[in-house]
């Protein structure tokens, strides 16, 4: 005991010292700052290349100039690019385009509709197959079906590919302890890159089309279900391994007869969360040339207006719902071992031979019949949808704009400006050196040295200044959805109720593509910083929210029980309680937020946030601008790992010497 | 997976086999009696793919060049994508055939020299890209349409972006470019904010025409924006240049003539859909009406297919 | 007690686990004790220098306090945990120099465990839970069957071969557990705290169960447990470890008579004396005073079995062993021993 109170006495103080050291250099900052503004930044003018960059430039072309003659490309990037294009189409074929010579898919949208209730039936209850063939429907009533089926196929497609390396994957993760330290970084990397990053340079090697988009949304989804099989496999309980080796099995037998099939559940889940990444990221995968709504949602974002882009957005959300629903259901199913009884067993094969033969009989008809091949036209609402949204963002616009513009003003003069002359505006060496001291109070030696090095390969890269720029907003959007998200995650914690009434919109606000929020924040805020800001901010909170509440929750209820009858209110309740004792969660949570911000932050570009995301869109459409697109995404990788770092370590630091 | 499941599964792959089945020997009977498409010479035109860009007068070039293309057997598809590389690599890998609209002069220059797309020709429309302020600025102060009066003027611009100087709203990332060289040439007190699409762009304008508020942006002709809010063109000193690398920045966007670019495929097949993209042509004020229709909310489809009707002459030219 | 007529003879056995586990024993630093030597070299002894033998038939009970390392002991003796040195013979052989192949064997025909928390595998059926080692054996599933079925019936589960455990209690799911054991009829069962996990109640009832169990078979167990009442119940001998080592072996009351130290004496010292001891430690000769009432009792009587007819006597009572008189009791010996033992 007397061992175990000495840190708690000690790092009182200590904690003292380390806010006040903080504000201090925070304010040295401020000084040197504006003596020194506007010297060294190392701003670049948009149109201009640097020697690095234009070397990195003339490599994508020579990488271009090679792809039909070079070796790599002959023997392994063209085919693999075929490889996956046959297996998109085949897929695609089946549901979304044109089969063959034929004017309609293989399966015409009845027959889709009623291959969707059977599978999802099949797989859970009827009631989750209506609610499925329900949303489905709902996304042709959209006017968006051949769209939303293009979409269903892509994920598919990249669901199956990714599953078919993630699983095995992590199946050898979760049994080796070798395999699992190769693999972890590659995760954590492929975590932190935000998506916009690595579509470029894979469209580089796989060209424009759905292969490269069916690949980048590989990368995202693999490593998820790497993770969770892993997962899966090392939080299967160690007496039934124990028996199961005790009674002589090989490695083969002990995998097939107890490791899987106890992990299944959480094998499960890591599908569905594949299912769920894959298809957030086939939005913004239409850069690239994924067919499906991403290309609606984009154009929207481009030209068109907020009220199409959010039809296509709409068809996105039910697709998730859809897809998330189903997913979850299955693994409602696996909850029990025990297999229902004989009775229903007996029902459940009568139910399926009936619904069988219905989707037989529809699918034949929706290769016959017009009317079952072809979405009717006559159910229409996409317009009536268009319309009352444009209406609604012209009501926010005309009647809040006090609200909206106030907002965006407050925080584009009171932090964002600020902030970024302190980041961007002073020297280079000066920031430089302010971010190492901060990252070394927070973190420690190893965090100061890690940051120092990122820091001097941004410098190195040329972009220092937008990379600065990009950082400000992620840091001015990280602390508003930390406020918010801290608030309303104590909220959710304490109550069951709050937690009750938020699940959905938190559940709903982590399967949305980021992309879809960018319109109605564009509507609202035309194109500015504030924009890319406020869309980070809707992106993050529900995965704080999440935290922050799952945090508050676990807080042991003697520790609360002990305050309330020591007499403590409701406010002492919360900030020298749950609060402290939930200290890990936040930090958990700010980490969370701020990768997540970072990452809409970077498509922020796309609203006139400018910095390195706005590059490497830039990149993508401006040759002689490519090596710089390429840099920025480097540089975006580079900023990401560093945050992550920097928060990584100061976790650590905090949760080591407690408890 | 418990008992019921794998039967379930089973069910499933049976289901999906017998589905794969059907698309394998039974015919689609849809094809037979409810093809909607216009009869044409089916066997005259292959399967192409045509790029579509952001802007709606792109949509209207591209829409009509579809109707016509299907009306004569052709099997279009339509690929959104952001222009110039992207689309240029598109073309490449094969999965994009026709930019039936193009800004850049000459950019695609590296694609062409290595065969992978053909520079056809002008598409008839003259692009004309500019800076543009409401026309109630030009109303107000008659000087600013002068390159030369924008400094005078530069504090009417300002906002919370605009870092003390006057905002400068730029093109999105895919459209040709050339603001920040005009900024430093002439020495502009501007800051250029990168707006990303051209939504924002039209939100600007719109905003500005309505609460009349200052605002100078990028903006370009045919666009048939510019019929519901009229915005005045700064003239910069005139030029004659056609590749934006090149540009000085000390001189205006040039007019240019929109080019069709096509891949060496469309080119050498020498069927229906060859000779409508090699003749498609028609003026800003087609354009502009086909863009109108479908922007008050007309499906493009449907619009084209109105100008087609009406224009029945000029298609049959592009058949010749 | 020699190898050859031992089931099981352990010798010297080293577990010790940190950076560099090779290094530690045999050399001087392995006399250290257990805090001492992660001090001093950052490795852990968890089984430090064991050595003991089982007879055939025997039950041998492993007693310690969580962390004593008896847990790592046994796994060491069936190698889920490889053993840093020393030996393990069964059969006339080193289980410990087996191939990965042979241990298998091994492990599917020789010996079985029995687990705390059952490691029942939950997605299976009761009987295929019990015929999962002949499973793996590869023997047809009519006969594994036919087998398992044997083993039901034998610790009682009628009825509930075709039910999944998850709808089983806790006492019947160690019955699972046990016929598990008893399906592939080893040579050795081991059971690690096999009824650690269930309440009181049960748990005597399942004492007295695997008590039944080794009586009609006569299997050789090891048996480990924290729990001295049942390690006294169940037990032939018993080990006492403390960090690593066995600090005292040998029957229930050896340890209770002389206890080695104060540690094991700590550990006896609330069971009922008079429910463990025999009369053979509380015979002495006849005093002076004394004269013998005739009647005689077996040297191997327990005390509290013989206080009726020790009491009843109404004086000195004669110690029998062997056919020998080895001395007297009388009936305030008996209660001597009956207070004193119920002292905490």
């Amino acid at each position: 005991m007397s061992v175990r109170t000495e840190p708690s006495l000690t790092s009182a103080p200590r904690r003292i010292k380390r806010s006040w050291l903080l504000a201090s250099l925070f304010l040295a900052w401020l000084v040197l700052a504006r003596i020194t503004k506007g010297k060294a930044t190392l701003e670049l003018p948009v149109p201009e290349n640097t020697a690095f960059t234009t070397w990195v430039g003339d490599i994508a072309d020579s990488i271009r100039g090679n792809r039909s003659d070079g070796a790599a490309f002959k023997y392994f990037f063209n085919p693999v690019r075929e490889f996956i294009d046959g297996f998109v189409n085949v897929i695609r074929e089946l549901i979304a385009i044109p089969n063959g010579n034929s004017s309609i898919p293989v399966l015409g949208w009845l027959g889709v509709l009623a291959l969707i209730g059977f599978i999802v039936y099949s797989i859970s209850h009827i009631r989750m197959a209506i609610a499925a063939v329900s949303l489905t429907f709902a996304c042709g009533a959209l006017g968006l079906w051949t769209d939303s089926m293009d979409t269903l196929a892509m994920t598919l497609a990249a669901v199956i590919l990714s599953l078919a390396i993630g699983i095995p994957v992590g199946i050898w993760a979760g049994l080796s302890d070798r395999a699992l330290k190769a693999v972890t970084p590659i995760l954590d990397l492929a975590q932190i890159l935000p998506t916009l990053v690595y579509l470029a340079p894979l469209a580089l090697f796989f060209l424009i089309g759905p292969a490269s988009a069916t690949i980048a949304t590989m990368v995202y989804s693999i490593p998820i279900a790497v993770r969770l099989t892993a997962f899966g496999i090392r939080g299967v309980a160690t007496s039934p391994v124990e028996a199961g080796t005790s009674m002589g099995t090989t490695k083969v037998q002990l995998l097939k007869k107890v490791q899987l099939p106890m992990a299944s559940r959480t094998i499960i889940l890591g599908i569905n969360q594949t299912v769920m990444a894959a298809l957030s990221f086939v939005v913004i995968a239409a850069l690239i040339g994924a067919p499906g709504l991403g290309k609606p949602v984009v154009e929207a974002l481009i030209i068109r207006n907020v009220g199409e882009g959010f039809v296509a957005g709409l068809a996105v959300v039910l697709i998730a719902i859809m897809l998330d629903r189903s997913t979850s259901a299955a693994i409602q199913e696996e909850t029990s071992f025990v297999p229902p009884s004989q009775a229903d067993r007996k029902r459940r094969k009568f139910g399926l031979t009936i619904f069988g033969a219905l989707t037989l009989v529809s699918i034949v008809l929706s290769r016959q019949l017009a009317w079952a091949a072809y979405f009717p036209e006559q159910i229409d609402i996409s317009k009536l949808v268009a319309q009352s949204t444009d209406a609604f963002v012209v009501w926010v616009t005309e009647n809040l704009q006090i609200l909206t513009s106030g907002l965006s003003k407050v925080v584009t003069v009171g932090v964002l400006n600020p902030l970024e002359s302190l980041l961007s505006y002073s020297p280079w060496f000066l920031t430089v050196t302010m971010i190492t001291l901060i990252s070394l109070i927070l973190g420690g030696v190893r965090s100061a040295f890690v940051s120092f090095v990122l820091l001097l390969a941004i410098v190195a890269s040329g972009l220092w200044f937008d990379t600065m720029i990009t950082f400000t907003q992620t840091i001015v959007a990280t602390l508003l959805t930390m406020a918010v998200g801290v608030v309303v995650g104590v909220w959710v914690g304490r109550s069951t109720r709050a937690e009750r009434a938020l699940r959905p919109i938190l559940d709903a606000g982590q399967t949305l593509p980021a992309f879809v929020y960018l319109i109605p924040m564009l509507g609202f805020f035309g194109p500015s910083r504030f924009t890319a800001i406020a869309t980070g901010i809707v992106y993050s909170i529900p995965i704080v929210v999440k935290i922050v509440g799952q945090g508050i929750r676990e807080v042991p209820v003697n520790m609360i029980e002990a305050a309330t009858s020591a007499g403590s209110t409701k406010w002492q309740l919360i900030t020298k309680v749950q609060l402290p004792a939930a200290k890990k969660s936040l930090l958990l949570a700010t980490n969370q937020g701020l990768i997540f911000v970072l990452a809409v932050v970077v498509i922020g570009g796309f609203v006139g946030a400018g910095g390195l995301g706005y590059l490497v869109i830039l990149g993508g459409s401006k040759p002689q601008l490519q090596g710089k697109g390429l840099v920025a995404g480097f540089s975006i990788l580079l900023l990401g790992v560093m945050i992550d770092r920097i928060a990584q370590y100061t976790v650590a630091r905090n949760s080591a010497p407690k408890h | 997976m418990t008992r019921n499941k794998k039967v379930a599964a089973k069910a499933s792959v049976l289901a999906a086999a017998a589905a794969l089945l059907l698309s394998a020997c039974g015919g689609a009977g849809v094809d037979a009696n409810a093809s909607a498409a216009p009869t044409g010479d089916a066997a005259a035109c292959g399967s192409y793919a045509i790029a579509m860009h952001a802007w709606v007068g792109y949509t209207a070039s591209a829409q009509v060049v579809t109707e016509v293309a299907k009306a004569n057997g052709c099997d279009i598809s339509q690929v959104t994508l952001e222009e110039a590389g992207v689309t240029y690599d598109a073309m490449e890998a094969g999965s994009v055939d026709v930019v039936i609209e193009d800004w850049g002069g000459g950019r695609w220059k590296e694609w062409a020299d290595r065969g992978a797309l053909v520079e056809v020709g002008p598409n008839g429309n003259i692009g004309l890209i500019g800076m543009y302020v409401p026309q109630w600025m030009a109303d107000e102060y008659p000087d600013i349409t002068d390159s030369a009066n924008l400094n005078k003027y530069a504090d009417l611009f300002k906002n919370d972006e605009s870092k003390g100087k006057g905002a400068w709203y730029e093109g999105p990332p895919g459209y040709t470019t050339i603001g920040e060289k005009l900024v430093a040439a002439n020495k502009l007190n501007y800051t250029i904010i990168s707006t990303g699409s051209e939504q924002a762009l039209i939100d600007v304008f719109t905003k500005a025409d309505a609460d009349k508020t200052a605002a100078l942006g990028y903006f370009y002709e045919p666009q048939n924006f510019l019929a519901k809010v009229p915005l005045a063109r700064i003239k910069f000193p005139a030029n004659d240049w056609t590749d934006a690398e090149k540009a000085s920045g000390l001189t205006d966007y040039p007019e240019s003539p929109l080019i069709k670019l096509a891949t060496p495929k469309v080119m050498d097949a020498n069927d229906a859909f060859t000779k409508i993209v090699k003749n498609f042509s028609w003026t800003n004020a087609d354009q502009n009406e086909v863009a109108a229709d479908i922007e008050s909310g007309t499906d493009p489809a449907v619009a084209a297919q109105k100008w087609i009707d009406a224009h029945a002459d000029v298609v049959a030219g592009w058949l010749k | 007690m020699s190898n050859n007529s031992s089931a099981i003879s352990v010798k010297n056995l080293w577990q010790v686990f940190g950076p560099n586990p090779d290094k530690i024993v045999g050399s001087p630093d392995a006399k250290l004790p257990r805090a001492e030597l992660r001090e001093k070299t950052g490795n852990t002894a968890a089984v430090q220098d064991v050595s003991f033998d089982v007879a055939p038939g025997e039950v041998f009970v492993v007693m310690g306090l969580s962390g004593s390392g008896k847990s790592t002991l046994v796994r060491c003796l069936t190698r889920l945990i490889e053993p840093t040195s020393g030996s393990v013979v069964m059969n006339g052989e080193d289980v410990l120099k087996a191939s990965e192949a042979r241990l298998r064997e091994l492990r599917r025909t020789k010996f079985s465990m029995v687990f705390q928390n059952f490691g029942l595998l939950p997605h299976r059926k009761v009987i295929d839970n019990i015929a999962f080692a002949l499973e793996v054996n590869g023997i047809k599933k009519e006969q594994r069957h036919a087998r398992a079925n044997e083993v039901i019936e034998l610790v009682g589960l009628q009825g509930f071969a075709q039910a999944y455990p998850e709808q089983l209690s806790g006492g019947m799911q160690q019955r699972v557990g046990l016929a598990r054991a008893l399906a592939v009829d080893p040579e050795v069962m081991f059971l690690d705290e096999p009824f650690s996990a269930l309440d009181p109640l049960i748990r005597r009832d399942m004492q007295t169960e695997v008590m039944r169990l080794h009586k009609e078979l006569g299997k050789t167990m090891v048996f480990i447990t924290h729990d001295l009442a049942e390690a006294l119940k169940v037990g032939n001998r018993i080990a006492i470890m403390r960090d690593g080592a066995v600090v005292q072996m040998g029957t229930a009351e050896e340890l209770i008579a002389n206890p080695a130290d104060a540690y094991v004496e700590d550990f006896t010292r609330d069971v009922p004396k008079s429910h463990v001891l025999t009369v053979r430690t509380i015979a002495r000769p006849l005093a002076d005073t004394e004269t013998a009432t005739g009647r005689t009792i077996p040297a191997n009587t327990i005390i509290r079995d013989a206080t009726a007819a020790v009491l009843d006597a109404n004086g000195p009572v004669g110690v029998v062993e062997n056919g020998n008189l080895i001395g007297y009791v009388k009936s305030r010996d008996i209660l001597q021993v009956v207070g004193g033992g119920n002292q905490a």
